[in-house]
């Protein structure tokens, strides 16, 4: 019977069979927004998403990773196209609902910030392959992080569509990511 | 240069949406690149980032998450998913050894979105670092090694 419900749950396990990539790379999971609001790996308004792990404080990829994604959003906006701009922390201790919203507003209104219990970041780290590691304690930054950082293009129920690595240039990406996505009415 | 690999880059980038990818079992021999330093130019041109001059920051980009690739011996560049039992694209045991180095990789090519996505099942060979360039554009940049006396 164990058995049976083992494989019962991997069959209903959509992580793998939905990457497009012989790598897990999307699935599900339940987190908590900067607002308090649970939020899961589909967007409440249906709308594409872009998914990025970090976080607020990082200035390494972080730094250069969450300005594309709202220069991507901004531009697939003008072409009546919305995506929501999405940050999951591997930092928790420091990004909390409390502080991680005032420092992603300033890159982009729309970000959301999400954070989570140990467990739960966790389910959405494996859902995604995402390996997190503390490298060093910054005197003045607080714990610096190793941590994945290819962005992933996800529709609006939280299926991965394709990834966007982080190296590319705002046109380059939010090409990609157009061609993938239609312009709501 | 580096206008020469935008667009490349760019061409690249143009075909439409993929979807589930099919692989195809590649032997590919390269360098292990940081591919932020390589495409953004910050840094300096291509051909200073790469090799011994760029081997330090390889290390701190590739440990703090920007993904590796492969420059392959005829200028392709290929972003690594994933190498052997390293469950990452960056930062991995594996993938900070090798920065810099000269690997004759074995693994599954995955042509998406115009990108060349390598997961590497295997480094047949590791040949070490093989560009060995520090003396001509000396450490780059020259702040990845801090400075003792700061």
């Amino acid at each position: 019977m164990r058995r049976l419900m083992a494989l019962l749950c991997l069959a209903a396990m959509p992580a793998a069979a939905q990457s497009p990539f012989p790598v897990a790379i999307g699935g599900p999971y339940s987190l908590t927004d900067q607002f308090g609001q649970t939020r899961t790996q589909a967007d409440p308004d249906g709308r594409a998403q872009l998914v990025f792990f970090g976080y607020a404080n990082c200035l390494n990829i972080c730094s250069a990773a969450l300005p594309l994604m709202a220069q991507v959003v901004d531009d697939l906006a003008a072409d009546g196209i919305a995506v929501t701009p999405v940050m999951i922390t591997v930092a928790p201790d420091q990004d909390t609902v409390e502080t991680m919203g005032a420092p992603l507003a300033e890159i982009h209104p729309d970000f959301i910030g999400l954070t989570g219990d140990t467990q739960a970041l966790q389910v959405a780290y494996d859902a995604f392959s995402v390996e997190v590691e503390p490298l060093f304690q910054d005197p003045e930054y607080g714990w610096i992080y190793s941590h994945g950082s290819f962005l992933h293009l996800l529709d609006g129920d939280g299926d991965t569509l394709t990834l966007l690595p982080p190296v590319l240039d705002v046109t380059q990406a939010a090409q990609i990511a157009r061609s993938y996505l239609t312009p709501q009415s | 240069m580096r206008s020469l690999i935008i667009a490349a880059l760019a061409a690249l980038a143009l075909p439409g949406a993929g979807h589930a990818a099919e692989g195809t079992r590649v032997q590919v021999t390269g360098e292990i690149i940081d591919t932020w330093c390589y495409y953004s130019g910050v840094m300096g041109s291509p051909d200073a980032v790469v090799g011994s001059a760029h081997h330090t920051c390889a290390l701190w980009c590739s440990a703090g998450g920007i993904p590796v690739g492969l420059l392959a011996e005829d200028g392709t560049v290929y972003m690594v998913l994933k190498v052997e039992d390293d469950a990452q694209a960056a930062g991995g045991d594996t993938l900070l050894r090798l920065a810099a180095h000269t690997v004759e990789a074995d693994g599954m090519l995955y042509e998406r979105d115009g990108l060349n996505y390598l997961v590497v099942s295997d480094v047949v060979s590791d040949q070490d670092i093989t560009n060995v360039n520090h003396n001509d554009y000396g450490n780059v940049p020259s702040f990845s090694i801090p400075d003792p006396n700061k």
